[in-house]
């Protein structure tokens, strides 16, 4: 669908909640409860949630009463308090935006990999698979050492997706202790600042180049 | 057999008539022997009569049985006219029943805060906004599917930067263009509902005008903290897609030096305001002063 989200049922309940004191005041309430069940990717999501709608002479408000989410696939963390968050703020637009983004980058993050994964098959391994969240390269003429480079994708307060690399050099201790210069300890710093001018696909590419 | 005609007058007309009669019974028993004697008559009269009556039973019976069939042909195709139409009708239910599945669908596309109905020209997207579970205004974008992409018409509000989104995201990328937007609105209506509710509820608690621009991302207000004094609060939203300030000034109204207590509470009404939305930050406000009511009364 146009918006990335496909939806497979929904079904919808109305209760009349009107009661003889707001008839007077000519007021009405209605309550509804909805069922929304589809998918986004490969994660799907099954919603239900209560609308209380009160129309007075002035105006219509709609509510949001209450919200649960379940997803599938349940192993993305990063996601199952993000979605907590939505439920407790009942904040259903909030979801699926974040939904939307959150699985854009997923596959931005999964194609990235599968690239350098093809690339240099054997300097590059995922440990978790096409979907993993970390990437390891390994040079052939030093197989102790290690980069991993760690991609979280992380939904902050407002709903908004921001992705989160991080570097986690593997040194064995020995090297640790000829590292005069602290090499080590700057990397992870280093790799940020990389980011910053060479952007994801460019700092990739220059690490695996250096583990050659 | 020729009788003289001629010869003696009694004798001769004796044996005439005689000869006469006798040709007569000769000629009678020819016809008798040409034609068949009555009891065998009879008896082919009787058979020719059975056989008739079989006949006709023979008859009548493939009659009845031809009718039989026919009805039975006739009752058939009805049946199975009866049959196709019940077919048709339960065919015809499950598709008015998935005609309806559909349409609720796609209704219920609506609550996913973006939903599109196709044009003539294009589609026209319909962006639903809310904010803490309170549905709000939504907003149209009527796009024309041409190369390149045209907004046609929209309800956005001027304030909300939707060249830039678009000159951004709309030839290259539909989806992150219509987020983008969804973004924006959702904030602003957010950023607005805050503000709509600090200066109707909680009106009392401000002691000058609310100041608010129509983006609703600058904020200025003054309120009371108790009895004597008061605070002066400047929210500055900067992020466009965020309902939460970004930068918040909390100082005190008038010149005087702030007694520690009083330092104290400034910082955590700045943070207060940092962190939750400015009506909830006026409903604490209003249950503390609810608290310090009935203790001291």
């Amino acid at each position: 669908m146009l918006t990335g989200f496909t939806i497979t049922d929904y079904s919808k309940k109305t209760e009349d909640l009107t009661t003889a004191e707001m008839t007077d005041e000519g007021v009405k309430k209605v309550l509804q409860r909805h069922r929304i069940s589809g998918n986004c990717h490969i994660i799907t999501f099954q919603l239900e949630f209560q609308i209380v709608e009160t129309q007075s002479k002035e105006n219509i408000s709609s509510v949001i009463t209450d919200l649960g989410i379940v997803m599938e696939p349940t192993e993305y963390s990063e996601l199952s308090e993000f979605v907590s968050r939505a439920e407790e703020r009942r904040d259903l637009f909030m979801f699926f935006r974040g939904l939307h983004f959150f699985v854009k980058w997923c596959e931005y993050r999964k194609r990235t990999f599968t690239h350098f994964k093809d690339k240099y098959p054997d300097v590059v391994h995922l440990p978790e698979g096409p979907y993993s969240h970390c990437m390891g390269i390994r040079g052939a003429s030093c197989p102790e050492f290690e980069l991993v480079i760690v991609w979280r994708i992380h939904v902050d307060m407002e709903g908004k997706v921001l992705p989160q690399l991080d570097l986690l050099p593997g040194v064995p201790r020995q090297a640790l202790q000829l590292d005069r210069h602290g090499v080590v300890d700057t990397a992870p710093q280093g790799f940020r600042s990389l980011l910053g001018v060479l952007g994801i696909e460019g700092t990739l590419e220059s690490l695996i180049g250096s583990m050659q | 057999m020729e009788a003289a005609k001629t010869g003696c007058p009694d004798d001769e007309t004796k044996r005439g008539v005689l000869a006469h009669l006798e040709g007569l019974e000769a000629q009678m028993n020819r016809a008798c022997k040409r034609s068949e004697k009555p009891w065998r008559v009879q008896a082919r009269e009787s058979a020719l009569g059975t056989k008739i009556r079989e006949l006709r039973r023979l008859r009548d019976k493939l009659k009845a049985e031809v009718k039989r069939r026919q009805q039975t042909t006739e009752k058939a195709s009805l049946a199975s006219t009866e049959c196709d139409q019940t077919v048709e009708t339960r065919e015809q239910e499950a598709l008015e029943r998935k005609r309806e599945s559909v349409k609720a669908i796609l209704q219920a596309y609506r609550f996913t805060g973006l939903s599109g109905k196709l044009t003539s020209r294009g589609v026209c997207v319909c962006i639903s906004t809310a904010f803490e579970g309170n549905l709000l205004d939504s907003y149209f974008v009527d796009l024309v599917i041409e190369k390149p992409l045209r907004i046609h018409h929209h309800s956005i509000p001027v304030f909300i930067p939707l060249e830039k989104i678009a000159a951004k995201y709309l030839q290259t990328d539909l989806q992150h263009f219509l987020f983008s937007l969804c973004e924006a609105l959702n904030a602003y209506s957010g950023r607005k509902y805050q503000a709509d509710r600090l200066q109707g509820e909680f009106a009392a608690f401000l002691t000058g005008p609310l100041q608010r621009n129509s983006l609703c991302n600058l904020l200025s207000f003054t309120y009371k903290v108790d009895q004597s004094s008061s605070f002066r609060a400047r929210l500055l939203y900067e992020d466009l897609t965020v309902t939460l300030p970004t930068d918040v000034t909390v100082t005190p109204q008038g010149t005087e030096a702030l007694s520690a207590l009083r330092e104290e509470q400034r910082a955590a009404h700045e943070a207060l305001f940092r962190t939750e939305p400015l009506h909830k930050v006026f409903a604490s406000f209003a249950r503390e002063e609810e608290l310090s009511v009935s203790v001291a009364s």
